[in-house]
């Protein structure tokens, strides 16, 4: 099929938690960590588009199929593939869904 | 004086290029609309303007970047005009980074300063002048303010002078020093950076001290060396705009509001099915209907009256025949279906220009990439929707060699718009009632024809994905100017093309439909040298139109020239084939074209979308996929694709011919 068959749901990473920028889920908040080096291609371009260690991304827009993802950082939004932001450790700052993002 | 643009992608630098220079180059609302660089000369001076492909930073990524580097290392222009977009500045400034450690001088444009407002940002160009140490200009290149100031700076020369600001710290300062020492020729700062940050195209200058060098910086930042360096750029440019820029919070923005429909879970593909289906259905079905027979009935007073004209003044037979059966019918069969270009190209251009395409592309990505391809590969489709010549040339944004010759080999499946006369032709005299909807079905048949494609291409192009890593531009008004514009240049060119290519080519045809082979005029077509010919390969079509037609196969081979001249070359041996000439009766009784039943017209027009694009097309596959044999294969296989769905469409309408 073209979708993937069991993808498993991961659990929503709690405030102080850390994980990868995949794990983070709509409007939560993060500071990047460290970004792996199996693709040093993409790691340069990661970091010539400003995903450097202590930046804080925010997850803004989720394509319909799940993937990319939309992320805002350095106050512009870039498109990413999970299987890319797998390569990037996270610690989550804020969790927007506690409240709602419309009534700010 | 040389003068480069120099920016990140959309930042609106050819709007700028534009604007300065009094040209027309086709600007649009995604990342990488500039694929080459382009030249022209800042109006009201002898200052040359060199407009370079998007770049985020000197280390390029895909292939159009590197023709930027290359350009400003190489070619040593005088200024670099920096365009920066204020809407996201602190990303922006990263390239600038790097360009001042260029020997070059540098002016930064700052774009896009009438709607930084709106997004809650406020810069302090006097401060961030200090700062930089750079002349700042605030500019909006889409609603020119500014543009004067620009170019006065660059006149009087009043910037400036570039003196490569210590922006690293001190420990990594001393590392680039001490390389510096090492470096001869220009660039001396810009190289050393490169140097220490491992730069592949700097690899054989690379000395064994160095590498002791960077082994301790290293180790004193924890991290290698290229994070350092990028870390610590991002830093100093945090550092000024924490003084030169502040932002304020504002809340939801309309882009993020029309995101929230175009992107919705459920809504994002019925709205891209309704979007692509009414492009089509409007052009050809509604606007067709209301036009067609207009001009058609110009072009036949037209072709009567001339008829009538010359033969008053004597004119020979053969002579009114050429302008009238071979010129008129030819060019005017063509000239047709203007009023349809027109409304799809304005769609067209709209799409292009209000940022949507970049959705698509977003939300596209992971059906395509299941398939071998990237979402980056739609831009070409879309662009190829006009003409697949700019198309094929579009795929130069994907990073990926893979999914690059793939998108290459696929876009000249979308029906451009040369076969929209093709489409239309048939589909209004076969389907009169329902023309729009068979336009927009043959429309979707093409991106099944891509999808099985693919599929069928993954296995002979291997190689890893690459990634996606792409801007989502904000949504924008079409500018009418530029619309407008874009419209008109697009119509204009295939009138051109009417005018030239298609008038040869008519000419051609009437001659050899008019002559035997032993150059005896007014031979009953069937016995003409193009009849002969055809008669050779005319078994080619038989399995789809049920029928030996000389007049369909030669028709259907002038594709190669321009595929609208399959229309031409149809009315202009059905007209000499008849007594009179008129374009709608392409079908009439008793003519070459006769035989067609709804299911031959369709696999007819089938085999033409899908089969081997225009020679023009063909040069540009060849060019980007650098290599005769990958672009013949190609064609192969597009012929080969297009003849078996051609078939098959037949033998299915006819089959449900006989049910209904």
């Amino acid at each position: 099929m073209l979708f993937n068959k069991s993808k498993k749901i991961a659990k929503r990473l709690k405030v102080g938690e850390e994980g990868h920028l995949s794990d983070l889920q709509l409007n939560q908040k993060a500071v990047v960590l460290a970004l792996h080096n199996d693709n040093p291609a993409l790691r340069r371009r990661l970091l010539d588009m400003g995903i450097t260690k202590g930046v804080v991304v925010q997850i803004k827009k989720i394509a319909p199929l799940g993937d990319p993802v939309d992320i805002e950082l350095r106050g512009y939004e870039l498109c990413l593939r999970r299987a890319d932001m797998r390569q990037i450790d996270i610690k989550v700052i804020e969790d927007e869904n506690s409240f709602s993002r419309q009534s700010k | 004086m040389k003068i480069a643009l120099a920016g990140n992608q959309n930042s609106g630098k050819t709007t700028l290029f534009n604007l300065l220079t009094g040209s027309n180059q086709k600007i649009g609302n995604w990342p990488g609309v500039t694929i080459e660089q382009k030249r022209g000369t800042i109006i009201g001076t002898d200052f040359e303007l060199i407009d370079l492909p998007g770049i985020y930073s000197l280390s390029p990524y895909t292939a159009e970047e590197e023709i930027s580097r290359r350009f400003l290392l190489a070619e040593k222009p005088d200024l670099v005009i920096n365009i920066v977009d204020s809407t996201s500045i602190e990303r922006s400034l990263y390239l600038t980074t790097q360009l001042m450690e260029l020997d070059l001088d540098v002016i930064i444009a700052l774009n896009m300063t009438d709607i930084m407002e709106k997004k809650g940002v406020h810069i302090h160009v006097d401060k961030l002048e200090k700062e930089l140490g750079l002349s700042i200009v605030a500019i909006s290149a889409l609603k020119q303010t500014g543009i004067n100031e620009l170019i006065t700076l660059i006149k009087t020369k009043g910037y400036k002078k570039n003196y490569h600001p210590l922006i690293f710290s001190a420990d990594l300062e001393n590392a680039i020093a001490k390389v510096a020492q090492y470096v001869k020729g220009n660039h001396k700062r810009f190289i050393s950076v490169k140097l220490l940050e491992r730069d592949p195209l700097f690899d054989n200058h690379q000395i064994p001290s160095f590498e002791v060098a960077i082994n301790q910086l290293e180790k004193a930042f924890g991290t290698d060396i290229e994070e350092a360096v990028a870390n610590q750029r991002y830093e100093y440019i945090v550092g000024i705009i924490k003084k030169a820029v502040t932002v304020r919070d504002v809340g939801i923005t309309t882009t993020d509001k029309l995101d929230r429909i175009f992107l919705n879970k459920w809504l994002a593909l019925p709205i891209f099915v309704v979007i692509m289906f009414l492009v089509y259905y409007l052009a050809v079905g509604v606007v067709g209907s209301f036009t067609v027979d207009l001009v058609d009935g110009a072009f036949a007073a037209l072709s009567d009256w001339t008829r009538n004209a010359l033969a008053k003044i004597d004119t020979s037979e053969w002579l009114i025949s050429l302008i009238v059966d071979g010129i008129i019918a030819g060019v005017g069969a063509v000239l047709n279906f203007v009023p349809q270009l027109i409304i799809l190209f304005l769609l067209i251009a709209v799409l292009e220009t209000t940022g949507y395409m970049s959705r698509i592309a977003f939300f596209l990505d992971r059906l395509f990439r299941r398939l071998g391809l990237s979402g980056k590969s739609l831009i070409p489709f879309i662009v190829g929707s006009g003409c697949s010549v700019p198309g094929v040339m579009a795929t130069r944004t994907i990073e990926g060699d893979k999914e690059r010759r793939m998108s290459i080999i696929l876009t000249p499946f979308i029906p451009c718009s040369a076969k929209l006369p093709i489409m239309a032709l048939f589909a209004s005299y076969f389907f009169p009632d329902h023309s729009g909807l068979v336009s927009a079905s043959l429309y979707f048949m093409a991106i099944i024809v891509i999808v099985i494609s693919a599929i069928i291409m993954k296995f002979f192009f291997k190689g890893n994905l690459s990634p996606y890593i792409s801007e989502l531009p904000n949504y924008k008004w079409p500018h009418f100017r530029y619309v407008f514009r874009d419209v008109k240049d697009r119509s204009l060119s295939f009138i051109k093309r009417a005018g030239t290519i298609i008038l040869v080519s008519s000419v051609a045809v009437w001659f050899l439909v008019s002559f035997s082979w032993g150059f005896e005029y007014g031979v009953p077509v069937d016995d003409s040298i193009l009849a002969s010919v055809g008669n050779l390969f005319s078994w080619v079509f038989y399995p789809m139109l049920g029928e030996l037609s000389w007049g369909a196969t030669v028709s259907a081979f002038q594709g190669l020239v321009a595929k609208e001249q399959v229309v031409s070359s149809m009315a202009i041996i059905a007209g000499l084939a008849g007594d009179v000439s008129e374009g709608s009766m392409i079908f009439g009784a008793g003519g070459p074209f006769a035989f067609f039943t709804a299911s031959s017209a369709l696999a007819f027009v089938v085999f033409n979308l899908f089969s081997a694009p225009c020679i023009a097309t063909i040069g540009a596959m060849k060019q980007e996929l650098r290599s005769t044999k990958q672009m013949l294969l190609a064609i192969s296989y597009q012929i080969a694709f297009a003849w078996l769905l051609g078939v098959l469409v037949y033998w299915v309408g006819n089959l449900i011919g006989v049910l209904v």
